[in-house]
């Protein structure tokens, strides 16, 4: 009995062992099978801070995407989603209702109500960054915990292109340690709470971010499997291809057009371009140069430079060649103003100006900013060359470059632009109009050029709320540029994502370059 | 030897007071930090206040002494980017950069050493002349050719290494990130640490070698070789040892090097180090970092040659060290 | 600091000159690297005219030609090493890149040797405080790396006065960098050469006779220390052009619009992987070539000019 009783434990145990051997391979397994899904992706930089109000960048909002969520976001076809903000009504015309969406938790747990979205849109209005867009509007009321009345100080026909800035942020979480200063280590540049499909699980500054899914996500319908995303970035174009073409990541934005071609051909490896609203442009500054206050001179720099040449060799393609500021897709475009090049004519009005000679000018451009832009201001100094303009041409990395810029350091400055607001006007306000320190206006207007009529259409456009009239209004503003040639407008740059075949990036990508992660879905191999 | 060590450290300390002056200068001078700190939106009377607060608008002399007071306690300011103290930043990214000058060091000692010995005992050998050419060869292709190939075709071609990043790491007694210890640190120490190899190599070779020919034809060993000793002997314990001493110093000047090519390397590969970390600074303007690390990395010089210098007296007392060119 | 220098060389006569000479020609890899770094010196000198492109013409970049292979893969006869990402003529861009980095190459030892002969002579020559001063500058100043020095030098530079600036003075300032950094080795090497120099009876003759001890340095003492500047010299152009490199490569070398060997090949660096090699490899080769071809000189001179490796 003795002995059978021993060996009778004895089994027991084995068994128990095995069982619970089996038992741990197969939670091992199944956690292995539901943790499986990880991303990694490598951008040319990681968001500078968790803030979402501290800079106003594309890192910021494509972070800001996947860690919070925005009352509103646009969709691949330009229309207006609504996300936290279920629906919305004009009471008056300067009062927008807004209802949200209840049963909604914020990562610490918080419940999220119409108190957060006040205490986000009153924050927003003391971020440097994003001020200048949230002046326009003057309050906000609480009307009961899932409702807010949005007050603008005048009629505001873009008040929901301003609405999808709005993060909310968990106010019980960040009150009274909410400070944002710009490159300053406050509490919320290094912690974040908000409502998105991603929580910052691990950071190291400059190496790595790793986000994991958020387990009570309020979107269930979204289709979104990642579980995990690391971001790692990568500042130089060859090794972040390498990098996916080596297989250590999977998803990696820019990509270098150069690459493209050969990019595509590798099996297995996708590429997303998706034309875009950003505008590069050329300023030829009136105020330094006699020469450029002449029309005909500036007609003929704009009709010596071949835009479509440049995108097709340059840029291969991955832009649009432009003869105006507002993209196709924006309220002001004129559809029958074409990139011009007209080599002859710009000659003869170089001769008619009386600059048949030609003259020398300094130009400037930076070389880390824009897509291929040290080659692209390099192409244009050659084809000023032909109308005899001799370029001496500085390119710079952007951090000095755009201190030059602020300084107008040279005649002709390169300059891209990205409208904040998805329309013709922020473009008009920063770049056309006469400069005015006190407002604001035409902080980025390198060329001096001010014509008043400009400035007077500009706020007309800002209160017009009758769609028509207000393109009307802009069409107008963007003709008047096209006569004076005011500035050189040069194209709309694509943005470009090149990914691995089982990441389905085409549906998450958009023209402003937030691709929405939380979408993402990915097939496991 | 008191004096001498005296007059070392003098040396040194002077060294480092002409470093952090240059420091302070670019701290003071250096870009612009507040167009780096803010968008494209801001108006130019908040971008004066910004100065203000960042006291920019001092004069060189006060922001100089500020500076002075700070660094005596190991303050060297806080960096714009990281947002935290740069002795801590810069510490941070020390590990790589040491792991990785360390993996190339040991691969140019393996490989170095004998190739050098070899071409300086048989310089008709075929592999001696191999060896020797290829020393020239080295010297004469710039490293970042050779990290391109070496990525196109162990990464993206063979996938065999990966092209950027220093992988998984594990936390070594609480204060080193190491990424010795796991398959994947290794991986990815693989063609960083090959590419500066490289880069040291034929330097390495090529003074080991006239080194080795210079002490075999000295006077000591042709007394060895009358006395009969074994060939092996002679060449591995009686000349090696008076090799390597020469190779020793040099080796340390050669702490510069090292360090100049960690920059390359580490750009190339992304490798977050102190390398990476500088030309990172000075892209993004972040004065206080960049004054910190000429002033740490000028300390690791300053440090490695005394050091050097010492070890050199010790071992060869005979040297009259103050008047010796070293 | 990538060679050794072998310091104490006495003077050589006429008849040692021309056996070295007759040494040399019997050396095949040597008279061949001569006869290379030659046709590189002529090339360089002669760019102008033998460049099949006027590149400062308003013609010369024309972005229509972009991107073009070499035109024995692509058969276009007008560019026989094709055209880069901006449509100039390869040829053309890397005969005058080689130009611009043998300039920089030379300018910067030629710097490196003036300092170094006269703190050389005046350290060897007048000893004592100044001396051991000078020698423990050299001493610091080698063990900053010249590349370490110039990585710093010009970043910080670049950024003080701001790349406008910067791309000015560019070809001024990689010069400078490099020549001043680097004038230790030639100083220790003259001073060696002056002790060794300074014991001999001529020059206790010369200073009895009342010689200035100028004209002793520089009409009696300097022609005998020759040989070894003549080996540092040929491996020092070559170091410079490499670091010349590399500095470009960090982008804090010459601009792109007026390109080195190392700029270029930076800029051809972007197109590795987009299927347009020769915009990066022709470059490359080019410099590499040089660089081996210089080192292999240098390699030789010091064997054979070395008066110990001499006698035997």
């Amino acid at each position: 009995m003795f002995t059978n009783a021993q060996t009778f434990i004895k089994t027991y145990n084995r068994t128990k062992n095995i069982r619970a051997f089996l038992l741990l391979i197969i939670t091992l397994f199944t956690c292995q099978t539901a943790s499986a899904i990880t991303m990694r992706m490598a951008l040319d930089a990681d968001p500078v801070s968790l803030d979402p109000h501290e800079q106003l960048s594309v890192g910021t909002l494509q972070f800001s995407h996947m860690v919070f969520d925005p009352l509103v976001r646009w969709k691949q076809d330009g229309q207006i989603e609504p996300r936290l903000a279920t629906h919305w009504k004009s009471i008056n015309p300067t009062t927008t209702r807004f209802y949200l969406r209840k049963n909604v938790r914020f990562h610490t747990g918080n419940p999220f109500t119409a108190k957060d979205v006040v205490y986000t849109i009153q924050r927003l209005k003391r971020s440097t960054d994003f001020r200048a867009m949230f002046d326009t509007i003057a309050s906000v009321d609480i009307i009961d915990k899932y409702t807010i009345d949005v007050h603008s100080s005048s009629t505001n026909p873009l008040l929901l292109n301003i609405m999808t800035y709005v993060f909310p942020m968990d106010k019980v979480f960040y009150q009274g340690r909410d400070d944002i200063i710009k490159f300053g280590k406050t509490f919320a540049s290094q912690h974040a709470s908000g409502t998105g499909p991603f929580i910052v699980k691990e950071r190291e500054l400059g190496v790595r971010v790793v986000f994991v899914r958020n387990k009570d996500y309020w979107d269930t319908k979204s289709k979104g499997n990642v579980d995990k995303i690391i971001l790692t970035p990568i500042k130089a174009d060859s090794t972040r291809l390498a990098a996916l073409l080596s297989g250590d990541v999977d998803f990696i934005s820019p990509v270098s057009p150069i690459d493209i071609a050969r990019t595509e051909n590798v099996k297995g490896i996708q590429v997303i371009a998706l034309p875009t609203a950003s505008i590069l442009l050329l300023h030829m500054n009136e105020k330094r140069r006699k020469e450029f206050r002449d029309v005909r001179v500036r007609k003929a720099i704009n009709l010596a430079i071949n835009q479509s040449l440049i995108v097709k060799k340059i840029l291969k393609g991955y832009a649009v060649p432009a003869g105006q500021l507002s993209a196709a897709k924006f309220l002001g475009h004129v559809d029958s103003i074409k990139p011009e090049y007209n080599l002859p004519e710009a000659l003869r009005l170089m001769k008619e100006a009386g600059y048949e000679k030609g003259f020398r000018v300094s130009m400037m451009a930076p070389n880390n900013r824009y897509m291929q832009d040290g080659k692209v201001a390099q192409a244009i100094a050659a084809m000023l060359n032909r109308i005899h303009i001799t370029v001496d041409l500085k390119t710079l990395p952007k951090a000095q470059y755009f201190q030059q810029f602020d300084e107008r350091s040279a005649d002709i400055m390169m300059l891209g632009w990205q409208s904040d607001t998805e329309d013709s006007n922020n473009l008009f306000e920063f770049i056309i109009a006469c400069p005015d320190a006190k407002s604001g206006l035409g902080a980025y207007n390198a060329s001096e050029y001010c014509a008043p009529s400009i400035n007077k259409d500009i706020a007309l456009a800002n209160q017009e709320m009758n769609p028509e009239k207000r393109a009307k209004i802009m069409q107008k503003v963007e003709m008047k540029i096209y006569k004076d040639s005011a500035v050189v407008p040069l194209y709309w740059q694509d943005d470009i994502w090149a990914a691995k075949d089982n990441v389905h990036i085409k549906s998450i990508v958009n023209d402003q370059n937030y691709p929405y992660f939380g979408d993402l879905v990915v097939d496991e191999k | 030897m008191f004096v001498f060590l005296l007059r070392r450290l003098a040396q040194a300390f002077f060294v480092m007071i002409v470093i952090s002056i240059i420091s302070f200068a670019i701290q003071n001078k250096l870009g612009d930090p507040v167009q780096q700190r803010v968008s494209m939106t801001v108006s130019p009377i908040e971008r004066a206040q910004l100065r203000q607060q960042l006291g920019l608008n001092d004069s060189f002399l006060v922001q100089y002494w500020r500076f002075a007071k700070k660094a005596v306690h190991g303050d060297l300011g806080t960096s714009y980017y990281y947002k935290a103290p740069v002795l801590d930043v810069i510490f941070k990214k020390l590990p790589a950069t040491m792991e990785l000058a360390f993996c190339a060091i040991i691969i140019v000692i393996f490989i170095a050493t004998p190739c050098g010995i070899l071409a300086a005992i048989k310089p008709r050998n075929i592999v001696s002349k191999i060896v020797v050419a290829f020393s020239t060869m080295g010297l004469s292709i710039p490293i970042f050719i050779i990290a391109i190939f070496l990525v196109y075709i162990f990464s993206v071609k063979l996938h065999i290494a990966p092209s950027f990043g220093r992988g998984e790491t594990t936390n070594v007694l609480g204060i080193w990130d190491s990424g010795l210890f796991t398959k994947d640190g290794l991986r990815h120490l693989m063609l960083p640490s090959i590419t500066l190899a490289f880069a040291l190599m034929p330097i390495f070779v090529r003074l080991i070698r006239a080194e080795m020919i210079e002490v075999l034809q000295s006077d000591y060993i042709r007394f060895a070789w009358s006395k009969g000793l074994s060939s092996r002997r002679i060449y591995f314990i009686h000349a090696l040892k008076n090799t390597m001493l020469p190779v020793i110093t040099v080796g340390g000047i050669q702490a510069g090097t090292l360090i100049a090519y960690t920059i390359l390397t580490e750009t190339i590969f992304q490798w977050p180090g102190m390398g990476f970390l500088f030309m990172d600074a000075v892209s993004r303007v972040d004065t206080p970092l960049i004054s910190a690390y000429l002033i740490v990395v000028g300390g690791i010089f300053v440090t490695t040659n005394t050091v050097v210098d010492l070890i050199y007296g010790l071992v060869n007392p005979t040297v009259k060290l103050a008047n010796h060119g070293l | 600091m990538r060679h050794l220098k072998k310091d104490i060389i006495p003077p050589l006569q006429e008849s040692r000159w021309s056996h070295i000479w007759a040494g040399f020609l019997g050396d095949k890899l040597a008279t061949l690297s001569l006869a290379i770094l030659v046709f590189y010196c002529l090339v360089a000198i002669f760019a102008p005219l033998l460049a099949p492109y006027n590149i400062n013409s308003p013609n010369f970049m024309d972005l229509t030609n972009a991107e073009i292979a070499p035109s024995w893969i692509s058969g276009d006869e007008r560019f026989l090493l094709g055209t880069d990402d901006q449509g100039r003529d390869m040829l053309s861009v890397v005969l005058y890149g080689t130009r611009l980095s043998l300039t920089i190459g030379i300018c910067a030892v030629l710097i490196q040797i003036t300092l170094g002969i006269c703190i050389g002579l005046i350290s060897g020559y007048l000893g004592g405080r100044i001396d051991n001063f000078l020698m423990r500058c050299a001493d610091i100043q080698l063990s900053f790396s010249t590349m370490m020095v110039a990585i710093v030098f010009l970043a910080v530079f670049q950024a003080l006065f701001g790349m406008d600036m910067y791309q000015q003075l560019a070809m001024i300032m990689l010069i400078l960098v490099i020549g001043l950094a680097e004038w230790p080795l030639f100083a220790r090497t003259i001073r060696a050469s002056v002790l060794a120099e300074k014991q001999k009876e001529y020059v206790d003759a010369a200073r009895i006779m009342g010689i200035s001890p100028k004209r002793i340095m520089f009409k009696h003492i300097l022609p005998n220390t020759l040989t070894p500047v003549l080996v540092i010299f040929t491996v020092q152009i070559s170091n410079a052009i490499v670091a010349e490199a590399a500095l470009s490569f960090l982008g804090l070398g010459m601009p792109a619009s007026d390109p080195s060997l190392g700029a270029l090949i930076s800029v051809g660096f972007n197109y590795m992987f987009s299927g347009s090699w020769w915009i990066c490899i022709i470059p490359s080769l080019t410099l590499i070539i040089l660089i081996l071809v210089m080192n292999m000189l240098g390699d030789w001179l010091r064997d054979h000019l070395n008066p110990k490796t001499y006698r035997d």
